[in-house]
């Protein structure tokens, strides 16, 4: 099968079972996804299909084939962080880390979905990604501030 | 120079202990409030950000060595019992299983009082042996291969069951720790009783709550010829190294133990644990790097949590609401091992009372350990004393602020000693004033509607000193770039920033030009646990010590390039400026002038003023709304004013505050371990059924700072203040919800079942 991850493709032949979670931490390396729960209850594994945010834990690679992948380190990189990540920055939405890729990915699918969100929008699209060092409120702040910071059709 | 060396006492989360400490080679003048600082208190960003945002930062399970083995354990079905026979080979026939590990291989290895991989069951989970395969997922399909027989025993997994005379013995010695109850007490509270003119007495109850971090405990461990490596998710890395080369026989230079990020902590992870041991056994009879990171469900079930308490409390007071006596009668639940951490501390220190009287029954139970969690002890105390106190003031019909106002502690009245600084009453003033306390509270309570609204407080109080020893290296590079070294962790608090920030205010640098490094013990000089909220306190001075020895060499050379005296000097924002002239160098400079001269300072950690206490301080305000109908609790608002002393960057402060403040609201209102009693077995060990807050639980919170720098405390006037906002918070929700109901609040979490069998008034 092929899988694209961030632009790059990949000639892959995993077993049936494999979660795109254990593929892209295990089989290519990218360990910016994280594994906590690994059963969908704290997005700490999000990341973005054909842009549409899933839990990677509950993905099956073999369900991904020729699909886009994309993970926290194809997000951007430094001197070219994405709006979103430059706003965890300014806004200290982080603490640990260990949630935040995935915190990230949730947002920019937030945003794609929904340019304008109002604060309880993004408590709402947010919701499904824990965060067990409290940063929550600065999570709210900083995706608000990148809404306002992502151009439209952006 | 010769160093000098004297005795000292010093306390990390509420246990005193004496050391031998070194004196600083320097005593700084403290920062006091009219210090001039340019760097310290401001709000830099937060320096690992960027690797944080990327998915750059390399986590424990993020460690990937050529040839790594991975481990699944094997783990005891029931809470109680004997492993009759336990046979692998079905196991490592399989394709891609290594190894075993077994009690054979680590005979000696102790965690909390029981031998890893014993045979005799404890609690359910235990680690019974470890499985040892190319992936994880083979590791973990090869459990099921193991063949075992249990003979099971009958277990107690409650304090209540353990304390009569024919339970179950969980240790061969018995169901306490101790012969007796941990008593402490001060003057006469029979006496103090008898001079009540009102006295209430209660029961409070609060649940087994579990840290829950993301990340939970592992290791990878890699050995070189007679050299361990172990990477490891630790609040502590030279406990982990000390702990692991006394396991293992070696030197202390023998064992490298580096921590780069971990994804949390908040107490559990203070040395080494079941996964370094288990990594760095497998990795010396494989042959090969191991790494070993608990599932979900071990991390919920067995690598610690916050005892369960019933605490019953008594307290008299004057008319005018002067306190004369309190008592507690405290059981604690410990599981099968941990430390004294009981609630009765918060009870002798919070308020100014003649007659205190304390009594603490642990208990062992066929459960996990409890370990250290975010104020262990102080966060379940405040939740009885706080509830009694707004108990007292409906008796007395008092204002709860007031009550407390009255009775604020002038002095630390268990040791007698003076408090180094305090502005509680500040907190008071200033929380109240923001949350529009006054007013909240005149108005009353509207009984009659299905939901209610109501108020309620509470304060708290955390030994938050810090103290020796702790050391640092500051380094100055040719190209003027700094490097602070020191053997500290940062969990995610902010401390690499903060401590970055201390050396670029002594060496007038630009902070972008300054770097932390931090966790690693074959590098870096030692610090102790980031446990305690002490970090800041404790390493703070020993980097503004070493900052100032390096900045008196900087201006040494400076000097001499300058045409002038060193104490001519001043540096601010990277340059160096003589006072009595216009001349002036970038620090780069200088260093690119002096080459491969490096520049080396040195700091340590003195010790604390003597008999002095060195507490933080603060009053936390909810407001919450009531469902009366469904029982569901929601938290509209906290306010939470805190005295920490000088705060060195007030943005990473308060998402401390914030933190610990949500932490606070998932311990009052939903976090609960549930076991089956029957059975012994824990019932929620995930995410979806242990309720941590979620980004929708959180209401508007207003967390800030009063107060001064404490100048008595130490010399950067930084006291520790990561703890202290989870501390008040539950009490202060469920008097907010006493207050809404019009009914006593005895128990958290205040799930709806719980909020409905309250009952309201009407």
């Amino acid at each position: 099968m092929r899988l694209i991850v961030n632009g790059a493709e990949h000639d892959l032949t995993p077993p049936s079972h494999e979660t795109l979670l254990t593929t892209l931490r295990e089989r290519l390396d990218l360990t910016g996804t994280k594994l906590v729960c690994g059963r969908g209850e704290c997005g700490a594994c999000t990341v973005l299909l054909d842009g549409v945010s899933v839990y990677s834990c509950l993905t099956l690679t073999a369900a991904c084939d020729d699909r886009q992948v994309t993970t926290i380190e194809g997000v951007g990189r430094d001197g070219d962080l994405h709006p979103v990540q430059a706003a965890f920055i300014e806004h200290d939405a982080l603490q640990c880390g260990f949630c935040t890729p995935g915190q990230i990915l949730a947002a920019i699918a937030l945003l794609a979905d929904n340019p304008n969100p109002s604060e309880d929008d993004v408590r709402h699209g947010m919701s499904g990604n824990l965060c067990r060092c409290g940063t929550y409120p600065k999570i709210v702040r900083a995706v608000l501030a990148a809404a306002e910071r992502i151009p439209p059709n952006g | 120079m010769a160093r000098r060396f004297v005795t000292t006492k010093v306390e990390i989360e509420g246990r005193e202990e004496t050391k031998v400490v070194e004196l600083p080679a320097r005593n700084p003048t403290p920062w006091g409030d009219d210090a001039e600082l340019s760097i310290v208190g401001q709000r830099v960003a937060r320096m690992d950000a960027l690797e944080k945002v990327t998915g750059d930062a390399r986590y424990t399970a993020d460690i990937k060595l050529a040839g790594m083995l991975h481990v699944a354990l094997l783990r005891a079905p029931v809470a109680r019992g004997r492993v009759t026979s336990l046979n692998p080979s079905l196991a490592l026939a399989l394709p891609g299983v290594r190894g075993v590990l077994t009690v054979d291989d680590v005979p000696d290895i102790k965690l909390d009082g029981v031998k890893l991989f014993d045979q005799s069951i404890h609690y359910v989970n235990q680690p019974l042996a470890a499985i040892c395969a190319d992936t994880i997922e083979l590791a973990e399909r090869a459990l099921d291969a193991i063949m075992m027989t249990v003979e099971v025993e009958p277990h107690v997994v409650t304090a209540e069951e353990a304390l009569t005379a024919d339970a179950p013995r969980v240790k061969p010695s018995g169901n306490t720790p101790r012969s007796s109850p941990r008593i402490m007490s001060r003057g006469d509270v029979d006496a103090g009783l008898r001079d009540a003119d009102v006295a209430i007495t209660r029961e409070y109850r609060t649940p087994t709550a579990l840290h829950t971090a993301l990340e939970p405990h592992g290791a990878v461990a890699e050995w070189s010829g007679a050299q361990l490596t172990i990477w490891e998710s630790t609040q502590g890395i030279f406990n982990t190294r000390r702990d692991i080369a006394k396991a293992f026989g070696l030197p202390l230079s023998s064992v490298r133990v580096i921590k780069n990020y971990m994804g949390g902590g908040f107490g559990a992870k203070n040395g080494a644990s079941h996964a370094t041991y288990i990594a760095a056994a497998l990795a010396k009879k494989l042959g090969r790097p191991v790494r070993c990171i608990l599932d979900r469900e071990g991390e919920q079930t067995d690598a610690g949590n916050r005892s369960a308490t019933t605490q019953r409390v008594t307290i008299g007071a004057k008319r005018d609401g002067t306190l004369t006596a309190i008592t507690l009668d405290a059981t604690i639940s410990l599981g099968i091992g941990g430390w004294l951490a009981g609630p009765a501390r918060i009870y002798h220190e919070l308020y100014r009372c003649a007659n205190v009287r304390s009594s603490e029954t642990f208990v062992y139970m066929n459960t996990g350990a409890m370990a250290s969690f975010r104020a262990p002890g102080s966060v379940e105390g405040a939740f009885g004393l706080e509830c009694a106190m707004d108990a007292l003031a409906r008796e007395l019909d008092l204002d709860p602020l007031e009550l407390r106002r009255r009775n604020s502690a002038r002095h630390d009245q268990e040791k007698n000693r003076p408090y180094s600084d305090k502005h509680l009453d500040e907190c008071y003033r200033l929380g109240a004033e923001r949350f529009g306390w006054a007013l909240a509270r005149d108005s009353v309570p509207d009984y009659t509607s299905r939901i209610r609204r109501g108020v309620g407080m509470a304060s708290l109080t955390w030994g938050a000193g810090g103290g020796p020893p702790a050391y640092a290296t500051v380094r100055i590079n040719r190209d003027g770039t700094i490097e602070v070294l020191t053997g500290a962790q940062d969990l995610g608090t902010g401390a690499r920033t903060v401590l970055a920030q201390i050396a670029a205010e002594v060496l007038g640098a630009k902070i972008a030009n300054v770097r932390t490094v931090l966790g690693d013990t074959e590098r870096l000089p030692f610090a102790s646990n980031s446990w305690g909220s002490i970090t800041t306190a404790s390493v703070g001075p020993a980097v503004r010590v070493a900052a100032e020895e390096a900045r008196d060499s900087l201006f040494e050379a400076a000097a001499g390039m300058m045409h002038t005296e060193p104490d001519d000097l001043e540096s601010r924002d990277g340059e160096i400026h003589a006072k009595s002239s216009d001349a002036c160098m970038l620090i780069g400079d200088v260093c690119e002038k002096l080459g491969d001269v490096m520049i080396i300072g040195q700091g340590s950690r003195g010790p604390n003023p003597d008999k002095t206490a060195i507490s933080a301080f603060g009053a936390q305000f909810a407001e919450v709304e009531v469902d009366t109908e469904t029982g569901r609790v929601r938290v509209l608002r906290i306010v939470s004013a805190h005295d920490s002393g000088r705060v060195i960057n007030p943005t990473l402060a308060e998402s401390q505050l914030e933190g610990g403040i949500i932490q606070g609201l998932g311990y009052a209102l939903f976090e609960e371990r549930v076991l089956d009693e029957k059975q012994g077995v824990p019932l929620n060990p995930t995410m979806h059924d242990y309720k941590i807050p979620t980004i929708g639980d959180v209401p508007l919170i207003d967390a800030f700072f009063v107060g001064a720098a404490d100048t008595v405390a130490n010399h950067t006037g930084a006291k520790g203040l990561a703890e202290p906002p989870i501390i008040g918070t539950a009490p202060a929700v469920a008097n907010a919800v006493a207050n809404a109901l019009g009914v006593d609040v005895a128990e958290i979490p205040l799930t709806p079942w719980r909020v409905l069998a309250l009952g309201a008034r009407s």
